[in-house]
């Protein structure tokens, strides 16, 4: 305790006397909250001193390199700076990123943007091309009961209003968005039924009111998960059907780029594209699709792949052919693909464990320890690689 | 006074309202114990059967044998467990990730399935001690002159390319230590790399690989500490006060007794049963 001089000694000794023997635990505990809640704050939320730092660029030998980052539950901001960092080291230009309506707009009209604007400002100041993800919907545009995957068509236009506040805001630093996720299954709809009219109807409510405010912008759609369900499948619809359903429907002209999902599960990157197998180049029978239905002169993203290396899972593959594959499929891109604009693998690191197979298709472990993966992909972006 | 009183009252009310959350609520292993009951050991007695779930795809540990029945070690300890207080064990197939949700429906009593320990899910489940450690270790051939991590400076250091042992090598090597760092595609290769070709001075392997080398009588050993610690444990619902209680115990005498040294040096020497 500091030294006090006479008069305040007095005073200081007067204060604690008045406090009445069973006050003083009260007391105690009262200061006691007010720390803790002190720490809780410095734990939480933005930390002073995260600057965004000067600008940077990425140094890469392949500009079609990706990674999906996952900075949604990611409280932190030096984190969320650190993982951006660590994507633009790794040599990647491009990001895919999820921007949750509910987390923006909890209440109809009351907007957020606390979060999204960390990642969208860290992430432009790294140099790096943001992928916007829409989705996931709060609680007063759906019924109660619901998942917040959960979205009826008459609650389009209010999906579409909160795209269009969000190209409106970001629209100096981001051209992509991807409207909704994996719309070719029933769990991507709160559990209804997977309709390639009902998603092309979104478009139609959403592409419009875009492009008239932000001309610019591109428009991503698709996103399908790749699967083999079979016809009247409960869960899920075949991704290739689905495709042709949406082109029928009339979604060509509501979308500018097709978002693909290209997860290789065991089969190595080289695997021949089949319409009965999930592998890599099932990229290029979604591409020959848009060919057919008068879409060459678009371009396409992979925004999900890639492969896992989970010891126990069954669709895994062991370290060694996950970085071959993983490379090569970079490799594939840039090389083979010029109708293909960049390769964003799932993912680059995850807020935190999630105990299950998951946490083997990441590159960078929940501790920012970087997997052999990131550290391999690295050098070939840096042409280090024979 | 009247003060008092309130406070008294305000105080008197906390209590009870956290007592009776403690009882009813999901935090009712932390208070009244007098008052928990654990359902799902009095079923098991009930039953007289310890329904077991496991993912029968993880040899040694968990396997189908040529009859389709499932076998392993961790079916040997989970039978090995129940008898202990006389019981029987049914033995539940489920994939590896669904394995905590089964447990969590009640579908199963227990987890016996080579399960790392997740300190996150200690809110949802209770655990055993561990029973095996997984984790990366550091392998040399018997009497090599390397006995801990330091020894690694300035040696040839074999990885599984991509592997935890790869991570942690390259970490190392970052954080200064100078070794040779020799990468390949499989386990298999790795250790062979160490036996055969004696190409590598040591290698940083996970302790299943390194056991199952061990038990074909391969002069390998294991020196050091831990480097990455996977301790694989029982997992038990919440309430499972009683059957913890009871798998600890089982646990520890089967430890102290030498039978579960025994029963892993069976599975993993490929041996079809313990005698």
């Amino acid at each position: 305790m500091p030294v006090l001089d006479k008069t305040r000694r007095q005073h200081y000794d007067g204060a604690v006397k008045r406090l009445r023997t069973w006050q003083r635990p009260f007391f105690g505990l009262l200061v006691l909250l007010a720390l803790i809640a002190l720490g809780v704050w410095r734990m939480g939320g933005e930390r002073p001193g995260v600057s965004l730092g000067p600008q940077q660029r990425v140094e890469t030998t392949n500009p079609k390199t990706g990674i999906h980052t996952r900075l949604t539950d990611e409280v932190e901001v030096w984190k969320i700076k650190r993982t951006l960092e660590m994507v633009r080291e790794m040599g990647a230009p491009w990001i895919v990123e999820y921007f949750p309506w509910a987390y923006v707009e909890s209440e109809p009209g009351r907007y957020d943007w606390t979060h999204a604007d960390h990642v969208i400002a860290h992430a432009h100041r790294q140099g790096l091309t943001v992928i916007a993800r829409l989705g996931f919907v709060p609680q007063w545009a759906r019924p109660k009961d619901t998942t917040p995957l959960y979205l009826d068509e008459e609650n389009f236009d209010q999906f579409a209003d909160f795209a269009v506040k969000f190209v409106e805001r970001y629209r100096s630093q981001i051209k992509h968005v991807i409207l909704w996720n994996e719309p070719n299954l029933a769990l991507e709809w709160g559990y209804a039924p997977p309709d390639a009219a009902k998603y092309t109807a979104l478009l139609k409510a959403t592409y419009p009111r875009i492009k008239e405010i932000a001309p610019e912008m591109q428009v991503l759609a698709g996103a399908l998960a790749p699967t083999l369900a079979p016809p009247g499948d409960e869960f899920a619809v075949n991704d290739l059907v689905f495709l042709q359903q949406m082109y029928d429907a009339g979604a060509g002209a509501y979308f500018d780029i097709l978002a693909i999902h290209a997860y290789g599960w065991h089969f190595d990157p080289d695997s021949p594209a089949d319409p009965e197998v999930v592998n890599f180049r099932r990229t290029e029978l979604l591409r020959a699709l848009m060919v057919e239905n008068g879409d060459s002169q678009k371009t396409a993203m992979i925004t999900e792949g890639g492969w896992n290396d989970h010891p126990r899972w069954t669709r895994a593959v062991r370290p060694a052919q996950r970085i071959l594959y993983t490379l090569r499929a970079y490799d594939i891109a840039q090389a083979e693909w010029p109708w293909l604009e960049a390769v964003c693998l799932w993912a680059l690191r995850f807020p935190w464990d999630q105990n299950s197979y998951q946490d083997y298709f990441t590159f960078v472990r929940t501790d920012f320890e970087p997997k052999p993966i990131y550290w391999e992909v690295q050098r070939q972006t840096r042409g280090e690689l024979p | 006074m009247r003060r008092r009183w309130v406070l008294g009252l305000l105080l008197g009310g906390l209590l009870l309202a956290a007592l009776w959350g403690g009882v009813v609520g999901e935090q009712s292993h932390l208070l009244l114990p007098f008052l928990r009951q654990d359902t799902t050991w009095q079923a098991i007695q009930q039953r007289g059967l310890w329904r077991v779930g496991l993912d029968p795809s993880f040899p040694p540990f968990e396997l189908l044998d040529a009859t389709g029945k499932v076998v392993g070690y961790d079916v040997a300890l989970a039978e090995a467990l129940a008898a202990s207080w006389g019981g029987r064990v049914e033995i539940v197939a489920v994939g590896f990730d669904s394995l905590p949700d089964t447990l969590k429906a009640g579908k199963i009593d227990s987890i016996v399935s080579a399960y790392p320990f997740d300190e996150r899910l200690t809110q949802d489940f209770l655990f055993s001690t561990p029973y095996f450690e997984a984790g990366l270790r550091i392998a040399v051939q018997a009497g090599s002159p390397i006995g801990r991590l330091a020894d690694l400076s300035g040696r040839a250091v074999g990885v599984e390319w991509g592997s935890l042992g790869d991570m942690v090598a390259r970490r190392l090597q970052r954080e200064g230590m100078e070794m040779r760092l020799r990468s390949f595609e499989t386990p298999e290769q790795v250790l062979a790399a160490l036996l055969d070709q004696q190409a590598v001075d040591a290698v940083l392997v996970d302790n299943v690989s390194l056991r199952q080398v061990q038990a074909s009588g391969l002069p390998l050993v294991a020196v050091g500490d831990v480097l990455e610690s996977i301790p694989y444990v029982i997992v038990l619902p919440l309430q499972a006060t009683d059957l913890q209680q009871q798998v600890e115990a089982a646990l520890q005498q089967l430890k102290s007794s030498g039978t579960l040294a025994e029963l892993e040096e069976h599975w993993f020497s490929g041996q079809p049963a313990v005698k």
